[in-house]
């Protein structure tokens, strides 16, 4: 399928990528010079790479260290789902709420609760879980009922399935989350570096550079931290192409049967949903009971309530938290959707001209490593401080998962497919609408559901360092004054509104399934 | 090793397919004595696949029994005694020709046989030096005869093959012919044969049963008279093709819609 031609055409379009890059930075097009000649951030980059190195181990260790933590976790957890479903169920709500908790809300709370290194490679594995989780639970599940057939035919149970061929099958897929994961692990090693004090670390070194000003010296540290994530990116990358190619189904399989989970009673279902959301809340008490943290500092869920609810500040606190509520929540949902539109377009490009998503697909990977922090800058400086920076970072955190599981989705449909449509003479428009599009419904729907929560994080951070509006600037400041109480309550907030938005997105997927 | 009897006793079974019942059998009774070759021939899509995932129980009936030997169909298969070669040759698409013929033995969990028997299966079904091809390497047929090897590979004692023969060219098929023929006068394993191919049927086995449409009902019940071993000659055998044409005829549509 790669030709030279092709590798050629990709070449020469990254090249003139980058020569219209140093030409704005030369020239200072970009808001007078935010963004310099790649010439003059590499020159800087090469002049202090003493200084580099012992932030870009430090960084490397955390995100290497919470990245295989958090997917053999979420391998793991992925198995016993498929074998055992209402594991899931229970799990439903920790697993939304690992997810959904926006990093940059719950850093200061880890770096109360835990020690420096243990919090940056928690927060490094928690952002790691639930993308490697998801699509590694898909991947086991969307197997060719044909194999298992087979299995079942010669007596062979649910454990023998998932060793012979669900396990085996999802490699292409759980290849697919790792890719998403290893930019998720250096942002979460860097987010949680700013609030933890540490000495070494690109975060705690891009703190240190914030307030020079120096646009050269903020991207080069941006790039220290794409190569990290870029090397992972990498790897999981190859694998996934080199096993994918292997995974295609010969022929087209008929669609799963009817889900074959036992019917549930009303009441267990009821009991089952119950547990669910109450489980998160039990863990959030026993791991503060077990860290032993003043009541003052650590609010309990119970806490929580009586601050928001019961006490003296309690008016104070609910209208300002509406007023944030009623600025944070529509932005982020039209986020979201601009940021799925352009996931799926881009699919769409690769899908149809490879050349350009190889020469794209580089700065696409910037955009998600080149920590939100150091981004938010000179975003604001090329913005502004309106809803469009808003916009932007929402959109470019959002947009990446949702791309790379798109694109996997394009990439598993089977050959034969394509060949049917082709022998009646399709064009490439004919073959997204008729094949690729339908096939990779399902693909659009997790890519929603793994948006929904990023564009909430995008939105705080945009709020947090920009706007001064909405959930991320009541965030900033009750830090400021050392509000507790407030802390906590928008971060708990925050996860039940990615909860709810989350909810709505799997809703959707029910209702289209009909 | 003694093929192990096949019985079917008053099945019943229907799908329910968007609020909509779809009755595919209702009272159904077919007894395949140990070691005996059953052809089993109807129209499409009225329910021939669907006994086959009965016996195998991949599919459970609403009522009535099916046992293997004198063992539900899901303890039988635990034991390898069922052999199985779908109309979609189900191979694992990142597996060679050698290592899907091997599957059965680890779903079983049994030792694996020595090469050389695997090896004479691969000849026997003529793919030598495609030992290490995938699937997407092969053509349809290919498949369909490593599907058609890993089912002989645990020398069942009931083999169930649903159009095993479907992506063959004629002649390729009547070859597979004469070497099932051969396989199974050597090892007798009770045989169920889907086919739409009557000569096939009339061929192979020793008895043909054809099946009404939905819901199925035994239409006729034929004993296949030859002796065996049945020789190719015996395809051009007049009385052969009177045979046939009178199986035949009990599939043309006239005769389902008298029926229905």
């Amino acid at each position: 399928m790669k030709s030279r031609h092709d590798t050629l055409g990709t070449a020469a379009l990254l090249l003139l990528i980058l020569i219209a890059w140093e030409v704005a930075g030369q020239l200072r097009l970009v808001a007078d010079g935010t963004l310099p000649a790649l010439s003059a951030i590499l020159t800087r980059l090469f002049a202090e790479r003493s200084d580099y190195w012992p932030h870009i181990l430090a960084t490397l260790e955390t995100s290497g260290l919470g990245f295989i933590i958090g997917n053999l976790i979420a391998v793991a957890a992925a198995l016993v789902f498929c074998l055992w479903p209402i594991g899931e169920r229970l799990l439903r709500g920790v697993n939304i709420a690992a997810f959904a908790v926006p990093p940059i809300a719950i850093v200061p709370v880890l770096v109360i609760a835990l020690d420096g290194d243990v919090a940056r490679i928690t927060l490094a594995a928690l952002l790691v879980y639930f993308p490697t989780m998801t699509a590694t639970l898909a991947g086991l599940r969307e197997v060719d009922p044909r194999s298992l057939d087979l299995v079942s035919a010669y007596g062979g149970g649910k454990l023998k399935a998932l060793l012979l061929v669900r396990l085996r099958a999802a490699v292409p897929a759980i290849m697919s989350g790792f890719q998403v994961a290893a930019p998720a692990a250096v942002l979460g090693a860097i987010l949680a570096e700013f609030g933890s004090g540490a000495r070494w670390g690109l975060g705690t070194f891009l703190l240190g550079s914030l307030g020079r000003g120096e646009p050269d010296r903020l991207w080069g540290i941006g790039l220290a931290a794409t190569a990290i994530a870029g090397v992972g990116y990498g790897l999981a990358a190859l694998a996934a192409q080199w096993t994918t190619g292997r995974n295609r189904a010969v022929t087209i399989a008929p669609p799963p049967s009817e889900s074959t989970s036992p019917q549930v009673e009303r009441w267990r279902r009821s009991l089952l949903t119950l547990i669910a959301v109450l489980l998160p809340f039990l863990f959030w008490q026993m791991l503060l009971l077990a860290g032993d943290l003043s009541p003052i500092i650590a609010k309990t869920p119970l806490g929580v309530l009586d601050y928001l609810f019961f006490s003296n500040a309690s008016p104070s606190a609910q209208s300002r938290l509406l007023q944030a509520l009623s600025e944070t929540i529509p932005i982020t949902i039209g986020g979201m959707f601009i940021g799925l539109a352009v996931a799926f377009l881009l699919a769409l490009l690769s899908f149809a001209t490879p050349v350009v998503m190889r020469a794209l697909l580089p700065f696409a990977l910037v955009t998600q490593t080149m920590p939100l922090v150091a981004l938010t800058p000179l975003a604001v400086l090329i913005f502004g401080r309106g809803i469009t920076v808003t916009l932007v970072i929402t959109i470019s955190v959002t947009f990446f998962a949702a791309f790379v599981l798109l694109a996997q989705g394009f990439a598993l449909i089977p050959r034969p497919a394509f060949d049917l449509v082709d022998a009646y003479g399709a064009s490439t428009l004919q073959k997204l609408r008729l094949i690729a599009i339908p096939a990779s419904r399902k693909w659009l729907f997790v890519a929603a559901r793994l948006a929904m929560p990023k564009a909430l994080l995008g939105v705080m951070i945009a709020e947090w360092l920009a706007t001064g509006k909405g959930l991320g600037n009541l965030l900033n400041q009750s830090r400021g004054y050392l509000d507790y109480g407030m802390i906590w309550t928008v971060a708990v907030v925050s996860v039940l509104v990615a909860i709810a938005l989350y909810q709505l997105t799997y809703t959707a997927e029910r209702l289209t399934e009909r | 090793m003694q093929g192990l009897p096949l019985s079917f006793v008053d099945v019943e079974k229907t799908f329910h397919i968007k609020g909509q019942a779809l009755t595919v059998f209702e009272q159904l009774t077919l007894d395949c004595p140990g070691g005996s070759f059953t052809a089993l021939l109807g129209p499409s899509g009225c329910g021939k696949s669907t006994l086959l995932r009965l016996a195998l129980e991949l599919e459970t009936a609403d009522a009535g029994s099916i046992l293997v030997g004198d063992e539900r169909p899901s303890a039988a298969r635990k034991t390898g005694a069922v052999g199985v070669a779908f109309q979609d040759a189900a191979l694992l698409p990142w597996r060679n020709v050698e290592d899907n013929i091997l599957l059965p033995f680890q779903v079983l969990g049994t030792k694996p046989p020595d090469p050389e028997h695997i090896g004479k299966l691969i000849r026997l079904v003529g793919l030598e030096g495609f030992e290490k091809a995938r699937p997407e390497e092969l053509s349809g047929g290919m498949r369909q005869r490593v599907a058609i090897a890993r089912s002989l590979a645990t020398e069942p004692r009931v083999l169930l093959m649903d159009e095993p023969f479907g992506a063959l060219d004629l002649i390729l098929r009547r070859q597979m012919n004469l070497e099932l023929q051969r396989i199974w006068s050597a090892a007798r394993p009770t045989t169920l044969l889907i086919t739409h191919g009557v000569d096939e049927a009339v061929y192979l086995a020793d008895r043909v049963i054809v099946l009404s449409a939905r819901p199925a009902e035994i239409l006729a019940d034929i004993t296949i008279p030859f002796a065996r071993p049945r020789a190719p000659e015996l395809l051009r055998d007049p009385q052969f093709h009177k045979l046939c044409d009178e199986i035949g005829a009990y599939l043309e549509p006239q005769q389902n819609q008298t029926e229905a």
